[in-house]
């Protein structure tokens, strides 16, 4: 039973991390409709930038975590402006496969950067583990949450009432009718990638507080994809309702699969459902299900 | 299609061929007689470098048939790829059953596992199909490290050397005479293929598939065909490169590669039968340049970073991605119709 307790509750906090880090997705995808697939990789280049502030350079935290989130703005910037723009209305081949060249480019400079592959941060939160009911769960998986929630709910009133958020809300309804009404469509796009990369540059810092700073957390952007596919492409709700799902599955599938399967089987958990997903409801569970004219 | 002055087709036979004049035919020889005879006056290196050429040209046309002529966009090829080498070294090693066999057998494997993989194309398209064939390569490769009793986990397996009728390929020279000529059959029906009834089909489906069903087209049946012979040959060309290296972990196999198989044809441009050959060329040579020239070169004047000789691939590779994708979509194959062009051309560029 304690056991149990303790799958559900680290499932569904890493679970809002993985919506977090889908949230970004769904942002990109809703205003420009570029999928971005190299999600992963701006989770990892932005947790070991944290690395290289707090623990080589050996800043304070408040300063090391507020260059981070700089960092991950400039960086949202930069690859809206120098990769993504140029391609504007190019088939949406193009603007997959030039995520991925971006993956790649992102990848590589890690390990050019960083040729450790594994790192520490330092302790960001209480170390002491906190006893819920039967079940003992390290702190940081409560933060996670916490200031996952705090981020949904921050994001939510940011789309609602600020000028800048409705006009994203627009942009991703009708491009068009937005331009005519003299909103700047570019500006939105790229407002929408530096909003993407601080929400994986978040997520990033929260999961390597959890994980420590690997190639896996790779894995953790891609899980986000798992997130979106589940929850809807288009849909802000569906992220954050299918991320702790996710997290669950694989924390309940890791535990109690793993001795009827192979291990390691919680890694694949996320791509299994994918799979499962595309046969039966392609489009999520509140995506939009496009009706195609010729 | 630009043909030299005064030549004219008159008959429907004229206006298909491929090669239509003697010009045309003389270089085609010169080309095979100069590929095969390559390994009288090429040392042991660069015949291995050859060797993996052919492999990914091998692959990269399979995935190009897929990407290129049909539009379904697969991030998982390196699967595929890894499918088709595990079923022929199990079969060889482990069943002892002979080269040509698991050959036929690893393309069908993987054909097969393709197919599976791509009946959400039917109903999805774009982003969806990349996600679920990035979950295929996950899904994959994981089966492959964990099932350990037939394929040997993250040990590996090792592959008994490629045999037909007796004669055994170990030597680089040998196995580059094995894998040129698989390599020049594929190009050549695949050049073929997109000429046919299914290759037109593809073309269709790829524009637009809703117009390309109201046609008359079954997406069904061509989509998955287009699945199987893109896996059939990543299957193919997995048999060959575990028979060529001899020993076969998943290593070999990660999602980089995958992204440098999408990387190869846009490089060499979609949709062409030469592209694939430009791409490969132009990554295969580049990681070579970088590896054995490059990093070695620069390290022997300065202390590189510790990290330079791993990183500067990818990000020289991610570069190249991006840059083709926005300055030259169309890749090195539209770049060689434009000098083929200006060569007939010239002197009078009209």
């Amino acid at each position: 039973m304690a056991e149990l307790l303790q799958f559900v509750i680290t499932g569904i906090t890493v679970g809002m991390v993985y919506a977090l880090i889908a949230l970004g997705f769904v942002l990109v995808w809703k205003s420009s409709g570029v999928a971005n697939l190299a999600l992963g990789q701006l989770v990892l280049i932005s947790s070991w930038f944290t690395y290289g502030m707090l623990v080589q350079a050996g800043l304070p935290l408040w300063l090391g975590l507020l260059l981070v989130i700089l960092f991950a703005l400039a960086l949202g910037w930069v690859i809206e402006r120098f990769i993504l723009r140029p391609l504007i209305a190019q088939p949406i081949l193009s603007l997959i496969t030039v995520t991925l060249g971006l993956a790649f480019f992102i990848e590589g400079a890690v390990s050019f950067i960083w040729p450790k592959s594994v790192a520490a941060l330092p302790r960001l939160f209480p170390q002491q583990p906190v006893h819920i009911g039967t079940a003992v769960v390290s702190q940081e998986y409560l933060w996670a949450a916490a200031i996952s929630l705090i981020l949904f709910g921050l994001l939510s009133l940011y789309f609602r009432y600020h000028k800048m958020g409705i006009a994203m809300r627009a942009t991703a309804d009708d491009q068009r009718a937005v331009q005519a009404c003299g909103i700047p469509v570019t500006k939105i796009f790229s407002m929408s990638w530096m909003l993407a990369c601080a929400l994986a540059a978040i997520g990033g810092v929260l999961m390597s507080c959890i994980g420590g700073i690997t190639f896996g957390l790779v894995h953790t952007g891609l899980k986000a994809f798992s997130v979106v596919i589940l929850g809807g492409l288009n849909s802000f709700l569906g992220a954050i309702i299918a991320g702790p799902i996710i997290g669950l599955a694989e924390n309940l599938g890791g535990g109690y699969l793993t001795p009827l399967t192979w291990p390691g089987v919680r890694e694949v958990i996320p791509f299994i459902i994918i799979i499962i997903v595309m046969f039966l409801k392609p489009y999520g569970l509140f995506g939009e299900v496009r009706i195609e004219r010729i | 299609m630009g043909l030299p002055a005064g030549t004219r087709n008159y008959s429907y036979a004229q206006d298909m061929a491929i090669f239509r004049t003697k010009t045309h035919w003389a270089m085609l020889l010169a080309l095979l007689v100069i590929l095969f005879t390559a390994p009288l006056y090429c040392g042991n290196y660069w015949l291995s470098v050859a060797n993996l050429i052919g492999i990914t040209i091998i692959a990269a046309t399979g995935l190009n048939i897929l990407t290129g002529y049909c539009g379904q966009l697969s991030i998982g090829h390196a699967g595929f790829i890894a499918v088709g080498a595990y079923t022929s070294a199990v079969l060889t090693s482990r069943l002892e059953l002979s080269f040509l066999v698991g050959l036929i057998a690893a393309g069908f494997a993987a054909g097969l596992i393709g197919m599976i993989f791509g009946i959400p194309s039917l109903r999805v398209k774009g982003f969806y199909l990349a996600i679920s064939t990035i979950a295929a390569q996950f899904i994959i490769i994981w089966v492959i490290s964990h099932w350990t009793s037939v394929t040997g986990g993250f040990t590996g397996i090792s592959v008994p050397p490629a045999s037909i009728g007796g004669i055994t390929f170990t030597s680089q020279a040998s196995l580059f005479y094995l894998i040129m000529v698989i390599t020049v059959l594929v190009v050549f029906l695949a050049k073929n293929l997109a000429r046919t009834r299914a290759g037109r089909a593809f073309v269709a489906i790829r524009d637009n598939d809703l117009a390309a069903q109201v046609m008359g087209i079954n997406l069904f049946r061509y989509k998955l065909l287009a699945f199987f012979i893109g896996c059939f040959l990543a299957g193919i060309a997995g048999s060959l490169l575990a028979h060529w290296i001899g020993f076969m972990s998943v290593e070999h196999f990660s999602i980089m590669d995958s992204i440098l198989y999408i990387g190869m044809i846009i490089i060499g441009g979609l949709g062409t039968t030469i592209g694939p050959i430009f791409g490969v060329l132009f990554i295969r040579l580049l990681q070579q340049w970088i590896t054995s020239y490059i990093v070695p070169g620069l390290e022997g004047i300065f202390t590189l970073p510790a990290g330079f000789a791993t990183g500067i691939g990818p990000m020289v590779f991610g570069l190249a991605i991006i840059l083709f994708l926005i300055l030259e979509p169309r890749g090195l194959a539209h770049r060689w119709q434009l000098f083929k062009a200006s060569y007939r051309l010239w002197p009078f560029s009209y």
